[in-house]
């Protein structure tokens, strides 16, 4: 269904809209973050009033209470409305999940350093009064604290698997069905579970079950319309005493939106906007959780934008502000997660994934207008939400749609991620998920990916410490920080004869992490099946058929959960450093090398130096590269190795910024980083040891067998603005990104380094060790230009066409 | 079964290769500098391509003065200098081995070149070939001057051209002309160095006259093979950016049938450090680069004369 392309004008003056969504804008950026209580005080009162029925109806009663009673406003300039607490960056407290994350941090959480949120006195005192004493003993956190298995607690106390993220929040990890929504409707999607409720028979076996489950979608289902009602009356109460004439009647056209969806079907681009958000802030006030991804925007709303243009309902620039004014919607909501897991994923990191471009369900080019208008979007509102992804199928997008990803990319806000088309649908069958259906595949929270209202999985359980991997096989399985041993034994590396014998270790190590995470995963799905989500199981097809909840495998289809790598290029160098300068040259002994290691290599500045230079992932290099591939088919043969009753486990490469808080965990590795830094991002090079440009990151970057890691693989890249701001740089870029896709690179993301980041680097060079330019024709550390030259490559940067990079 | 005789591959010295640049040709590619350089401009900012054998420059900021060079030279060249911890190497008594370059911690000795065979550079050039396909890009070898290795530049560009790699090549053209036969039927682009057209003025500055340089071009762009070339001016402030010479420019360059575009690049002092590293004097320390107004002013004062020529304010680097 492509159709016709329209071409944006890439400067001009600013539409008039643009005032509006500039105060919208202000209003979230001048709102700081904030605790709202009200969500978990009215699940508890609700959950209460329901003692003693099954547990899916109670939390679908809590549910409807919610949308009945919490506090509903329609704030000034906004035209699509809505938000899931009474304040609007509210962190909401899931507290049948875990309300005791909070009671640890009430003292602190005002002022905690990753991720604060203000707690007012007030709720301070409503969660201890009414959350915390009903709730004690009862969440789903509890019952994993409880459960962890001792092989997985002893690791995950060492630091070196993080596996608590699921149990400090809700499912989220998900799309939802919003096309179903949308298209046919709550009352549509109640009679589906009506029909089936009337094929019960609650005196066969089994089928008392099923009709509570449905009933509890019912009443979920009720909720929403509920919600979108008081939202209705609400407008019309403000639109009664509106003195200007002009809001009055935006007023008044919300009332209408909200008296129509998403109860019945959207008939309008502006309706499905609206059905949309509310949905999107329903299953955010069931559980608290990132990533409730909206997917393929550009698809599903494609026939109303196209109904409406047509019949002259409404102006392309009329669209763009709606779009807008939801693009600071998602910037609204802020996730409350504990102290340790926003250390993890700093940023209140909502993961609202919208996806655009890539080939329809027939395998075509599936971009159209809409695709350019919600890169634009993205282009014009520049906040932190949504997360906008690009599915880019280099076969079938055009260039013109290339070319505005890359102007997009160019404004230097980190977005889109881009993602090669071709690599998600492998992924996706990968998965088990048939060729028909992967092509409508969408990114997910970070690089995850996902299947509209079909597909359940955690993508993200837990997270793995690769340092730790290389730490444990030459220490025989001590932690250097913590003094003991925590993993298996694997030998002394004074014994290993050769080569082989370490890389085994390496490998035996990474075993059993993996087994530990898998083990931790079978208690998590159990403990998660006792984690009802009616809500969102509603536009979940299969679970209305099966009358089986999201949280007990009701999709379509289910997958084993997410196992995270954090330290990729950590690994690899230092396996190729200990090939390279121990077996291969025979320059370091291994007494010597666990020397240095042992003494964070002071007073051993020769074996650091021999380290730092020893091959490196990330320039093209074939011994660094080599290991890459076979130590990353290994992981991901062993993670594949096992399953869940969902389904085979599921590998993938994108920690957040768990870099950070893991690299705390280890001590000096034989790549030459030092104890206790930040390992290495994703699957980016380690900072600083790129030193060959862009083609070469690339070329390592592709050794990795991107496919098999079907929770994808993130990329992160700096650009130069020579790439950037000139006509010939731009036509680069896309070349660039053209050939990652031939390489079979996964997804990529640009930084761009601005002069202010160069002047920052100028005044702090410490703290930019690592930052790499490209002078006359090489590649240079920037902290180790003389003043002159770096003051003339500040000064070129905002110059066209200029060798900063 | 008769055993061929292998033929030793031809070596070059070369200085560095760049990967994905953007500055020298059309789309991504990979820049092979070589070392060796016949003229001698002052605002050179690659002096580290003038010699044409490796050579080690030494960074005195980023010594940390551990004497490690000092007590490890097999020639006992290096040494510190009185009252400091900075080091000095006595070229007598070195024989440039390169063994402190290897063991200095800090990084602040460095090694300019190193001597690489045709098969080794082509391992280089053909990692990017995904690159070179979907930009339009390829190979590109500047210098120093390629001309100076000519044998070896020849048979890289050859290799380049039997993998469907397109070729470019900077150079400023004072050689021997059979030297540029040589490379010419495997050569897609020529850039050429045009930095006065004033035979004097060009001898004052650069230590040779011109003449030489004026004849390769035509006699190249009366050549065989469908070239393109391109003219760079080096825009060097009070040397060559008068009305007058860039006048003699435009005139010369409407004489050539194969020319695609006149590039003017800026001056720029980059290379200034590199300069200290190798313990030279930078004779254009007081020079500015020309500013962006001035550069874009001389542009279109080139443009003015209606030549049909296209000229453009250059993203490349010029080396001499």
């Amino acid at each position: 269904m492509p159709e016709t392309v329209r071409e944006f004008k890439p400067a001009g003056p600013e539409p008039a809209y643009m005032e509006r969504i500039n105060r919208l804008k202000k209003r979230v950026l001048e709102t700081r973050p904030e605790m709202d209580l009200e969500n978990a005080r009215i699940l508890t009162r609700g959950f209460i009033e329901s003692e003693g029925e099954p547990l899916v109806l109670r939390k679908a009663k809590a549910f409807y209470k919610q949308c009945a009673e919490k506090s509903v406003a329609v704030l000034d300039d906004e035209l699509i409305v809505g938000c899931p607490g009474s304040k609007i960056r509210g962190g909401i407290l899931c507290a049948d999940s875990c309300w005791s994350v909070l009671d640890r941090e009430l003292d602190t959480i005002s002022s905690r350093s990753y991720d604060p949120f203000y707690l007012q006195p007030a709720d301070r005192e409503a969660f201890l009064n009414e959350v915390k004493p009903y709730w004690k003993g009862r969440s789903n956190y509890e019952q994993w604290l409880a459960r962890i298995p001792d092989e997985t607690r002893i690791l995950r106390d060492s630091g070196v698997v993080y596996i608590d993220r699921k149990a400090v929040r809700g499912f989220g990890e998900t799309t939802a069905g919003y096309r179903w929504l949308i298209n046919e409707g709550v009352e549509g999607i109640t009679a589906a579970v009506k029909k089936r409720r009337a094929e019960l028979d609650i005196a066969r076996p089994g089928d008392y079950e099923k009709d509570c489950y449905l009933q509890a979608l019912l009443i979920a289902a009720g909720g929403i319309i509920k919600l979108a009602e008081r939202y209705a009356k609400e407008a019309e109460l403000l639109a009664s005493t509106e003195p200007d004439m002009q809001r009055k009647k935006e007023l008044e056209t919300i009332a209408e939106t909200c008296r129509r969806v998403p109860a019945r079907p959207a008939r309008s681009f502006r309706e499905a906007l609206q059905a949309l958000y509310f949905y999107q802030v329903a299953i955010f006030m069931e559980q608290n959780a990132a990533s409730y991804n909206p997917g393929r925007m550009d698809q599903y709303l494609w026939p109303y934008y196209r109904a409406d243009l047509e019949a002259g309902r409404i102006t392309a620039e009329e669209a763009q502000e709606l779009l807008d004014c939801l693009w600071v919607k998602f910037s609204e909501p802020c996730l409350f997660q504990d102290a340790g897991t926003a250390e993890f994923a700093a940023g209140y990191p909502m993961f609202q994934n919208v996806c655009v471009g890539g080939v329809d369900e027939t395998g075509r080019d599936a971009v159209n207008d809409l695709s350019y208008m919600i890169l634009q979007a993205t282009m014009e509102v520049r906040l932190y939400q949504p997360s906008l992804s690009v599915r880019y199928s280099m076969a079938k997008n055009p260039n013109s749609f290339l070319r505005k990803v890359v102007e997009l990319i160019s404004l230097g806000t980190g977005f889109p991620a881009f993602h090669n088309d071709d690599q998600g649908i492998m992924m996706l069958m990968n998965k088990g998920i048939p060729l028909r259906e992967a092509y409508d595949w969408n990114p997910c929270g970070c690089v995850e990916t996902n299947l509209e209202g079909r597909l359940r999985q955690y993508t993200a359980l837990a997270d793995i410490n690769l340092g730790s991997m290389v730490e444990f096989a030459l220490t025989d399985g001590k932690s250097r920080k913590h003094g003991r041993q925590v993993s298996r034994q694997t030998g002394d590396p004074a014994f290993f004869t050769g080569f082989e014998d370490f890389l085994q270790a390496v490998k035996d190590q990474v075993a059993h992490a993996v087994r530990a995470v898998v083990i931790g995963s079978h208690v998590i799905d159990e403990i998660s099946m006792d984690r009802p989500c009616p809500a969102l199981s509603l536009t979940f097809k299969e679970c209305i058929d099966r009358a089986l909840d999201y949280s007990r495998g009701g999709a379509k289809y289910n997958v084993g959960n997410g196992i995270i790598l954090i330290g990729v290029a950590d690994l690899v160098n230092s396996i190729a450093a200990v090939r390279h300068l121990v077996f291969d040259t025979g320059q370091v002994s291994m007494e010597r090398l666990l020397a240095a290691l042992n003494d964070n290599f002071e007073g051993h500045e020769d074996i650091e130096k021999l380290c730092r230079e020893a091959p490196k992932y990330g320039n093209g290099e074939t011994l660094a590269d080599q290991v890459a591939g076979e130590m990353f088919t290994f992981i991901a043969d062993e993670i594949e190795k096992y399953s869940s009753k969902f389904g085979a486990m599921t590998p993938g490469i994108l920690p957040v910024s768990g870099n950070t808080p893991f690299g705390l965990e280890i001590g000096a590795l034989p790549s030459g980083r030092r104890a206790w830094q930040p390992l290495a991002d994703v699957v980016s090079p380690s900072g600083g040891t790129d030193l060959s440009g862009p083609s070469a990151v690339l070329k390592s970057v592709a050794h990795l067998p991107h496919s098999r890691y079907v929770q994808g693989t993130l990329l992160n890249m700096k650009v130069e603005p020579a790439m950037l701001n000139t006509e010939n740089g731009i036509t680069r870029l896309m070349a660039l990104l053209k050939s990652m896709c031939s390489l079979g690179v996964y997804h990529v993301q640009f930084n761009v380094i601005d002069q202010e980041t160069l002047i920052r680097a100028q005044e702090n060079p410490e703290q930019y060790k690592g930052l790499l330019v490209r002078v006359a024709g090489y590649t240079a550390y920037f902290s180790e230009l003389g003043k002159n030259v770096q003051d003339e490559i500040i000064g070129r940067t905002v110059q066209q066409g200029n060798p900063v990079g | 079964m008769a055993i061929k005789p292998v033929k030793k591959p031809t070596a070059g010295s070369v200085l560095r290769i760049e990967r994905s640049s953007i500055h020298d040709g059309q789309g991504l590619r990979t820049v092979i500098f070589l070392k060796g350089c016949p003229l001698n401009c002052a605002w050179c900012s690659t002096p580290e391509s003038k010699n044409n054998s490796p050579e080690k420059g030494y960074a005195a900021e980023q010594c940390r003065g551990c004497g490690r060079c000092v007590d490890s030279c097999p020639c006992g060249a290096i040494y510190f200098e009185t009252g400091s911890r900075q080091v000095r190497t006595d070229p007598a008594k070195c024989s440039i081995c390169f063994h402190c370059v290897k063991i200095c911690p800090a990084g602040a000795i460095k090694k300019y070149g190193s001597t690489l065979t045709v098969p080794e550079v082509m391992r280089q050039v053909t990692t990017d070939e995904v690159f070179y396909f979907h930009s339009g890009g390829g190979v590109t070898l500047s210098g120093g001057e390629p001309l100076n290795q000519a044998a070896f530049s020849a048979e890289v560009l050859k290799e380049c051209k039997a993998l469907g790699i397109n070729t470019a090549m900077e150079s400023c053209f004072y050689s021997d002309y059979k030297n540029i036969e040589m490379i010419l039927p495997w050569l897609d682009t020529l850039y050429v160095d045009l930095k006065h057209l004033d035979s004097v003025v060009h001898e004052e500055w650069i230590g040779s006259d011109n003449r030489l340089i004026l004849d390769n071009i035509i006699k190249a762009d009366r050549g065989p093979g469908p070239l393109a070339i391109v003219v760079r001016v080096p825009l060097v402030p009070g040397f060559n950016d008068s009305d007058q010479n860039l006048l003699s420019t435009l005139r010369f360059c409407m004489k050539l049938n194969r020319l695609k575009e006149i590039e003017i690049l800026p001056y720029h002092r980059l290379g200034s450090e590199t300069y200290v590293h190798l313990g030279l004097d930078y004779s254009c320390r007081d020079l500015k680069p020309p500013t962006a107004e001035l550069l874009l002013e001389r542009v279109s004062f080139m443009k003015r004369q209606g030549s049909g020529i296209d000229i453009s304010a250059g993203s490349g680097f010029t080396s001499g």
